[in-house]
C-alpha cells in the first residue's frame, strides 16, 4: 500500500472506532453511578484519554514513527513475542466479534424478536470481510462516507431545543452516586477504540500529523459525549435515565416527522456503519498482530481465520448481559494495554537508544 | 498446476513479483518494424484477392498501378488532382519522391493497413507510394439523444472520428491540444485517439491510458463503452469507472480542467478520465444556468439518487416489519391501500419494479411512435387496473413511479442504470431484513465504492481523500469567481484556471 493516511481521515477514522453502540446505553452508566449531573463526568475521563495518547505520542517521536511491532522485535526474542501476539490478537479479534453481536443483538430486541440474531451476525462478518481485503487506506475512505452519513444524526438534538430544561439538570453535581470507581473505568470503555492508533504508525507519514489527528477525533467524540449526555439529562432527567436501557434509542424514539415516526428503527440501522468500522478496525488490528507471527500466509487468509474464529466464539454468549460482562473484561485488558504498551515501548526506546550510542 | 501449488497461491504471500510483462529488446523490436516483407506489387494484390470491392487500375505506357478501395477514398479527387500529373510528367517517380503528400512505404504489412485504412497505393517502378485521399461516410452533426439539455450548444459527437476531433479543436483552440493515435482490435485495427491539453493535463495519468490502450488484445473493438471496459481499474465493478459522453462542450471543458479524453473511431461517445463518482452527477447545463439554480439543480440530483435507491426498499422494509414508523393518520391510508393485496411487500415491490423496467426497456427499443403507445398501456395498466385488481397498493405505485422517475434525473444513463440495478438488491435485503438489510446493503454499496479507483486514483475524491476545495464545484455550483482551481483529482500541472478579480 502506496498512499499513507491523511490527517482527516485519521481524525474521523478514530472517531468511528471510538464510536459504537455504546452511544446507546453511556447516559444509563452516567445517570446509574454518577447520579445528578452525571454528564459531566465525560470531561474528566476525556482529559484522562488524551493524556493517555500523549503518551503514546512519545512513542511516535522517540521511534521515529516506527511499528510498534518494529520496536518490540528488536528487543525481545520473536518466541516470547509470538504468544504475545496471539494474545493481543485474541483480544482484539473478540473485542471486534462481540460489538457486532451486541449490535445485532439491540437490533433483535426491537425490532426482529423471533429471528436467528446469527443470521444477521454472519452478513455484518461477511461485509466486514470484504472492507478489511481492501487495505486501511480503503477502510479509512470508507469510514470517511461513513461518518458523512451518520454525522447528521447529531442535528436531531435541535429537536429537543424546546423540551430542554435546566431544572432536570438540578443544581447539585454527582449527588446520589453510587460505586464511583466502577462506573468511572465503564465510562472510560466508551472512549475505547483511541489505543488502535498505536498500530497506525507505518500507515502514516510526517504529512499525517498523526497524534494531531487521534487528538482531533477523541475530541469531537468527546464533545459529542457531553452534547448528548447534556441533553439527555436535560430532556429527560437523570432518575429516568437510571431506569432506561438504551436511552438514545428512547429519545430517537421520541422524535416525530410528518410521514415517519419511531425513526431509532431506522436510524439504529445507519449506526450499523459506525459498528461495522469498529470491528473492522479491531479486526484489522488482529490482523496486524498475526501477521508478525505468520508473515508467509496471505493477509486475507488470516483475516479470514480470525473472523470465522470469532464468529465461532460470538456463538457462546447469548444475551446482552453476558455480552456486556465479556466486553467489560475485555475492555479492562484494553485499558491496561493502552496504558502499559507505550510505557513499555518507551522503556524500550530508550534503552535501545542508548545501546546505539554506547 | 498441482493442487499443492494452487493451495499455496491461495494461502502463501507471493514473493516473486512478476509485474513487469516479457518486452523484447528494443533491437529486437525495431527489426520488427522496419523489416517485413518487402512491399511488392503481386503481394498487395494477393492480400486483397476475392475483394470484389478493390480496385487495381493500371497505366502500361507510364508503368503506374493505383490500388484502392472505391467506397473508402474520394475517387473524384483521385482522377481529378491527383492522378493527372502523374500520367503527364515524364517521370512520375520524380513527382512520387519530391512531393511529401506522398509517402513512401517499404512494408509491405504497412502498406495493407494504408490501403484498409482509405489511402491509395501507387507503384511505380517497383516502388510503393501511399496518398490519403479519404473520404470519411458518416451522418451529419446532429443532437444529442441521450444527453439533451435545454440551454447551451445543441451538437453532439457522430461515428467520425475526424468529425468528432474538428468538434473539439473548434472548442479548444490551442496549439497545446494534443492528439495521440492508437489502434485497437487484432482484427478491426480501429483508430483511438487520446486527447489532452499538454502542460495542463498530468504525463502520468497520459501514460496510464496509452499504456493500458496498448495492452489491448482482443479481435474488435466496436464502442467507446466496449473500450472503457477493456481498461477499466475494476472490470468486475458495476460502476463505469471513465465518464463517457457525446457532447463536445463537455468534452472540451475535461480537457481544459486537465482530464484525459479518448475517442474511437465508429463510436459518437467519447470517454474522460480520471473521474469521480460524484462527477456523473453533473451535466454540463449546470454550468449554464444561473450558479444558484445550478446548485439547487445538484442538490436535486443528489436527492434522487437517495430517492431512486433507497425509498422503494424503505415501503418493503416498512411495511413488511416496521409498521409502528408510520404515523397514525397515515397509517389508516396505507392500511387501507394494502388490505386487499394478497402477496408479502417484497412480491408485489418486486412485481411493479420489474414492470417498470420491462416497459423501460421496451420503450427504449422501440420507434418513438409506438413508443408512446407502450407508455400510455403501461400507465394505464400500472396506474389504474394493477390497484383496482387488488394486485398491488397504490402507496406501492407512488414509491416505485418516483424511483423510476428520480433514475432518470441522474444525467449519466450508465450511472442510473446501475443504480437501478443495485435498487433490486435493497429491495431484496429490505424484504428480508428490514432497515438492517437496508442499512447492510448501502454499507456494501459504500465498501465497493471505497475501494474502486479511475485510473488510480480514488474514486471518491473529493470526499475520501477529503479535498474541501473541490466540494464547491461538486456537491455545490459557485459562482466562477469562487472556482479558481482546477479539480485536485486530475493533479494538474497547471493549478489555477481563473484570474479575474470579478
Amino acid at each position: 500500500m502506496n498512499e499513507k493516511l491523511s490527517q482527516f481521515h485519521t481524525a474521523i477514522l478514530i472517531y468511528m472506532i471510538q464510536t459504537g453502540v455504546y452511544v446507546f446505553s453511556f447516559t444509563q452508566i452516567e445517570a446509574k453511578y454518577f447520579g445528578t449531573n452525571g454528564w459531566l463526568v465525560m470531561i474528566p475521563v476525556s482529559i484522562l484519554v488524551s493524556l493517555n495518547i500523549y503518551e503514546m505520542y512519545w512513542v511516535y517521536r522517540l521511534g521515529n514513527g516506527q511499528s510498534i511491532f518494529d520496536i518490540l522485535e528488536k528487543s525481545i526474542p520473536k518466541f516470547i513475542l509470538a504468544p504475545f501476539y496471539m494474545i493481543l490478537s485474541t483480544i482484539w479479534a473478540l473485542i471486534g466479534c462481540l460489538v457486532a453481536k451486541q449490535y445485532v443483538l439491540i437490533f433483535q430486541m426491537f425490532a426482529f424478536p423471533t429471528t436467528n440474531p446469527m443470521v444477521f451476525k454472519i452478513a455484518i462478518d461477511i461485509l466486514a470481510f470484504i472492507l478489511l481485503t481492501k487495505g486501511l487506506y480503503n477502510i479509512s475512505k470508507a469510514s470517511t462516507i461513513f461518518f458523512w452519513c451518520t454525522i447528521w444524526l447529531s442535528f436531531l438534538l435541535l429537536y429537543f431545543v424546546g423540551d430542554f430544561r435546566t431544572e432536570r439538570l438540578t443544581p447539585y453535581i454527582f449527588k446520589e452516586s453510587y460505586n464511583m470507581t466502577e462506573g468511572f473505568f465503564q465510562i472510560y470503555l466508551a472512549y475505547m477504540g483511541y489505543e488502535l492508533c498505536l498500530l497506525l504508525f507505518p500507515y502514516t507519514d510526517k504529512k499525517t500529523r498523526l497524534f494531531r489527528a487521534v487528538i482531533h477525533g477523541h475530541l469531537l467524540r468527546s464533545v459529542s459525549y457531553i452534547i448528548l449526555g447534556l441533553v439527555s439529562f436535560g430532556v429527560v432527567g437523570y432518575d429516568m435515565l437510571k431506569v432506561m436501557m438504551f436511552p438514545s434509542l428512547d429519545l430517537l424514539a421520541y422524535i416525530k416527522l410528518p410521514f415517519m415516526e419511531r425513526i431509532e428503527n431506522l436510524f439504529y440501522g445507519f449506526f450499523l456503519f459506525t459498528t461495522l468500522i469498529t470491528l473492522v478496525l479491531y479486526f484489522w488490528a488482529a490482523g496486524e498482530s498475526t501477521r508478525r507471527i505468520f508473515p508467509k500466509i496471505k493477509l486475507n487468509v488470516q483475516y479470514f481465520v480470525i473472523i470465522l474464529a470469532a464468529l465461532l466464539i460470538s456463538y457462546i454468549p447469548t444475551v446482552l448481559d453476558t455480552i456486556r460482562e465479556w466486553i467489560l473484561i475485555l475492555g479492562y485488558f484494553q485499558i491496561g494495554f493502552s496504558y502499559i504498551m507505550p510505557l513499555i515501548l518507551i522503556l524500550l526506546l530508550l534503552w535501545q537508544r542508548r545501546k546505539k550510542a554506547v | 498446476m498441482g493442487i499443492k501449488q494452487k493451495l499455496q497461491s491461495i494461502f502463501l504471500v507471493n514473493d516473486e513479483q512478476s509485474d513487469t510483462p516479457p518486452t523484447l529488446p528494443d533491437n529486437q523490436q525495431e527489426a520488427n518494424l522496419t523489416g517485413g516483407e518487402p512491399v511488392t506489387l503481386q503481394h498487395i494484390l494477393d492480400q486483397f484477392d476475392d475483394s470484389a470491392d478493390f480496385i487495381h487500375k493500371t497505366y502500361q505506357s507510364e508503368h503506374l498501378d493505383v490500388l484502392y478501395f472505391s467506397h473508402l477514398v474520394n475517387e473524384d479527387r483521385l482522377e481529378r488532382d491527383v492522378l493527372p500529373p502523374l500520367l503527364n510528367a515524364e517521370s512520375p517517380v520524380d513527382i512520387l519522391s519530391e512531393q511529401s503528400k506522398y509517402v513512401r512505404v517499404t512494408n509491405a504489412k504497412k502498406c495493407v493497413e494504408g490501403i484498409l485504412s482509405g489511402m491509395a497505393a501507387i507503384f511505380c517502378q517497383e516502388q510503393a507510394y501511399l496518398i490519403d485521399v479519404i473520404f470519411p461516410v458518416s451522418r451529419t452533426v446532429a443532437e444529442s439523444e441521450t444527453e439533451s439539455i435545454i440551454v447551451g450548444p445543441h451538437e453532439a459527437f457522430t461515428e467520425q472520428a475526424y468529425t468528432n476531433l474538428s468538434l473539439i479543436r473548434k472548442r479548444v483552440q490551442s496549439s497545446h491540444l494534443k492528439v495521440i493515435q492508437l489502434s485497437v482490435g487484432e482484427v478491426t485495427k480501429t483508430s483511438v485517439y487520446i486527447l489532452y491539453v499538454e502542460d495542463i493535463a498530468n504525463e502520468k495519468y497520459i501514460k496510464e491510458v496509452i499504456n493500458r490502450i496498448k495492452n489491448i488484445e482482443i479481435d474488435a473493438v466496436h464502442d467507446t463503452n466496449m473500450l472503457i471496459q477493456c481498461i477499466d481499474d475494476d472490470p468486475y465493478s458495476i460502476f463505469a469507472q471513465f465518464l463517457t459522453t457525446e457532447r463536445p462542450d463537455t468534452i472540451a471543458s475535461k480537457l481544459v480542467s486537465g482530464r484525459i479524453v479518448g475517442i474511437m473511431d465508429g463510436s459518437p461517445t467519447a470517454f474522460s478520465a480520471p473521474v469521480n463518482f460524484f462527477e456523473f452527477f453533473s451535466s454540463s447545463d449546470d454550468y449554464y444556468q444561473r450558479w444558484s439554480i445550478g446548485t439547487a439543480t445538484l442538490f436535486l440530483r443528489f436527492a434522487a439518487l437517495i430517492i431512486t435507491v433507497t425509498l422503494t426498499a424503505l415501503y418493503v422494509a416498512v411495511t413488511s416489519f416496521h409498521y409502528e414508523m408510520v404515523p397514525q393518520n397515515l397509517l389508516l391510508t396505507l392500511t387501507e391501500s394494502r388490505s386487499k393485496v394478497p402477496f408479502p411487500p417484497i412480491i408485489e415491490a418486486l412485481l411493479m419494479e420489474m414492470t417498470i423496467e420491462l416497459l423501460r426497456e421496451a420503450g427504449a427499443r422501440l420507434p418513438t411512435k409506438i413508443g408512446q403507445t407502450i407508455g400510455i398501456v403501461g400507465g394505464i395498466v400500472i396506474g389504474q387496473a394493477a390497484v383496482q385488481a387488488g394486485l398491488t397498493s397504490n402507496i406501492l405505485i407512488i414509491s416505485v413511479a418516483s424511483s423510476a422517475i428520480a433514475s432518470f434525473v441522474i444525467p449519466n444513463y450508465v450511472m442510473s442504470a446501475a443504480f437501478r440495478l443495485f435498487r433490486f438488491g435493497l429491495i431484496i435485503m429490505a424484504g428480508l431484513w428490514g432497515n438492517l438489510g437496508l442499512a447492510m446493503g448501502l454499507a456494501y454499496i459504500v465498501i465497493h465504492l471505497s475501494g474502486l479507483t479511475s485510473l488510480g486514483s480514488s474514486y471518491l475524491t473529493p470526499v475520501a481523500p477529503f479535498e474541501p476545495y473541490d466540494w464547491k464545484d461538486v456537491f455545490l455550483r459557485l459562482p466562477f469567481s469562487k472556482l479558481v482551481k482546477r479539480p485536485t483529482q486530475v493533479k494538474a500541472n497547471n493549478k489555477v484556471k481563473l484570474k479575474m478579480k470579478r
